[in-house]
């Protein structure tokens, strides 16, 4: 539990600080501790499968894609202005809406825990991925063509007008 | 003691997603709005997982989440390749000097 409870207390300060860092590199390098600790949580879940995704794609193939898309852009643009005394007031919010939703959301968990014994054959990750949900694969290729066209589409060469 | 596990989980889900929500709204430049979508991405997929293990269903949650992931690299991917393009053709990645469109 307490291990658990310091999981979520890694996250939630890295996620700030990565959106108050002042350098872009910074903030990609924050992601990536944020992205570390959500994977330990997910094994801290039982969920090895998932935290594998999460520890391989987005702590490791999403950052080095920040990485090296700020590298590629001047160190000018680090500095842009930002409004931050105008938003002010949405922290408190949040804050506001966690407790509020913590104390009145409650008898609805306690609701959703009436589901947990139709669950109790517990089918493994695999037959659940290429037997229940084997349309999801369709759309996971059908995602990856777009995004393959669609840089294609933005980096094609053009040809030289006359 | 199930039911405060799953409070303590819904407030760090709360917090992180109004992190990444402030990050959006707040910068005006386009890898910071690209984290600011990570975070809260990364909330979306506690809460899924948190939740499949309130039902005691893990699996479902694992499965769900894979796909999640693969949406979010796609996502990132190509606003990250639209952004070298737009930065040279235009020389700028704020987002407030995207008015070539501008009728």
């Amino acid at each position: 539990m307490i291990y658990h409870s310091l999981l979520y207390i890694v996250i939630a300060v890295s996620a700030i600080m990565a959106v108050m860092a002042k350098k872009l590199l910074n903030a990609a390098i924050m992601l990536a501790v944020m992205s570390i600790a959500v994977s330990l949580l997910l094994f801290n879940f039982n969920a090895p499968w998932a935290g594998v995704f999460e520890l391989s794609v987005c702590a490791g193939l999403i950052t080095v894609l920040f990485i090296s898309a700020v590298s590629l852009i001047k160190k000018e643009d680090d500095l842009l202005k930002e409004g931050r005394i105008k938003y002010a007031i949405l922290p408190f919010l949040a804050a506001v809406t966690a407790i509020l939703s913590g104390i009145y959301l409650m008898p609805y968990f306690e609701y959703l825990t009436n589901y947990a014994r139709e669950a109790a054959q517990n089918p493994g990750v695999g037959e659940i991925i290429w037997t229940y949900r084997s349309v999801d694969l369709l759309g996971q290729l059908t995602l990856l063509a777009c995004a393959v066209f669609v840089i294609k589409a933005i980096f094609a060469k053009r040809r030289i007008e006359e | 003691m199930m039911s405060y596990t799953f409070s303590l989980d819904w407030f760090f889900v709360t917090l992180i997603f109004f992190t990444g929500a402030y990050c959006m709204a707040v910068s005006r430049n386009i890898v910071k709005q690209l984290i600011g979508l990570e975070i809260i991405s990364k909330s979306a997929l506690i809460a899924v997982i948190s939740s499949g293990a309130l039902t005691n269903n893990i699996n479902l949650a694992q499965a769900v989440i894979i796909v999640l992931i693969l949406v979010e690299a796609v996502i990132v991917a190509t606003g990250l390749a639209l952004l070298v393009k737009n930065y040279r053709l235009n020389g700028s990645i704020d987002l407030e000097k995207l008015m070539s469109l501008k009728g």
